[in-house]
């Protein structure tokens, strides 16, 4: 009697490897599309909450600082630039430019709790605080989220301003500099979406 | 154009975007005119993000999809919630 062995075959490599390719690591995605869940609920709430008052949320705009949120804006993309630039420097191994980068993404990205804070201040020096109405109470509990994920991310810079001067990064393997990259931008989109439904629209 | 450079230009345009809801934002227009220039600004802004800072483009195609399809609907939630305000809250009210 004959047997035959047959062995499966090996899986196939994808046609073209770059299309399927995951920017920084697994692990940083299922953080970004847990982020972008929560984020997804609350924008929801917001856009029922407006349907249904719209005239505390057209008169909402005008009360908080227009100049608070765009310079929080400004402060989120020039940090996300500097994080990509870092990356840049990191792809064609120059350490020190990278960490010069990094360096200005700290401190860009340290801009945004330090105005946040100013901010909180002045509407509270105007009688905005959470009890102040439904549109208040939308922006403190979004943006105050936002400020958490953004602390998040200024914690992941250190480490990797850390990692970077340790020499852990090189053009062979920057994966955790990625990752952390990743999750900024993924930040600083969310930050994107926010500023005009608090700032702009009236 | 370097890499380099196609980013700062990229961070240059953003910055003006910016400015330019800066101004809708003073502007005295309102309602459904307002909503959409809001949200073109958006959807300009955050696909310039997903391309050239988080390089998407040359990523898996289901985080591809997954943040494209969440940064187009947020400005289409923007105008749809101007236009079909009423109709939300018929959806979202409990009883008659």
């Amino acid at each position: 009697m004959n047997a035959t062995l047959t062995l499966p075959h090996p899986p196939s490599p994808p046609a073209d490897a770059s299309v399927a390719r995951i920017p920084g690591n697994k692990g940083i995605w299922v953080g970004i599309f847990c982020e972008l869940t929560e984020f997804g609920l609350m924008f929801l709430v917001y856009f029922i909450a407006r349907a249904h008052h719209p005239e505390a949320f057209s008169a909402g705009a005008a009360r908080l600082s227009l100049a608070a949120g765009t310079a929080n804006t400004v402060f989120m993309l020039s940090s996300s630039y500097a994080i990509a630039r870092a990356l840049s420097a990191i792809r064609r191994d120059e350490q020190r430019a990278c960490l010069r980068w990094l360096g200005a993404a700290l401190v860009l990205g340290l801009g945004y709790p330090v105005v946040k804070f100013f901010e909180v201040q002045w509407n509270i020096a105007q009688g905005i605080d959470g009890s102040a109405g439904i549109f208040f109470t939308t922006y403190y509990y979004l943006t105050f989220n936002h400020l958490v994920h953004v602390s998040w991310g200024i914690l992941g810079l250190l480490w990797v301003m850390a990692r970077t001067r340790m020499g852990a990064y090189s053009a062979a393997d920057y994966q955790g500099l990625e990752a952390l990259g990743c999750y900024w931008h993924a930040t600083d989109l969310i930050w994107l979406a926010i500023f005009p439904l608090f700032y702009v629209l009236h | 154009m370097t890499p380099d450079k196609r980013l700062t230009r990229t961070w240059l345009v953003l910055l003006a975007l910016t400015l330019g809801g800066g101004f809708l934002g003073e502007s005295h227009y309102g309602g459904i005119v307002l909503a959409v220039a809001a949200a073109l600004l958006v959807a300009v802004k955050s696909r310039l993000v997903i391309v050239h800072f988080l390089e998407l483009n040359q990523a898996h195609p289901r985080i591809r999809r997954v943040v494209g399809t969440y940064f187009a609907a947020m400005p289409a939630l923007m105008v749809l919630t101007a236009l079909a305000g009423p109709q939300i809250v018929r959806w979202t009210s409990l009883g008659g």
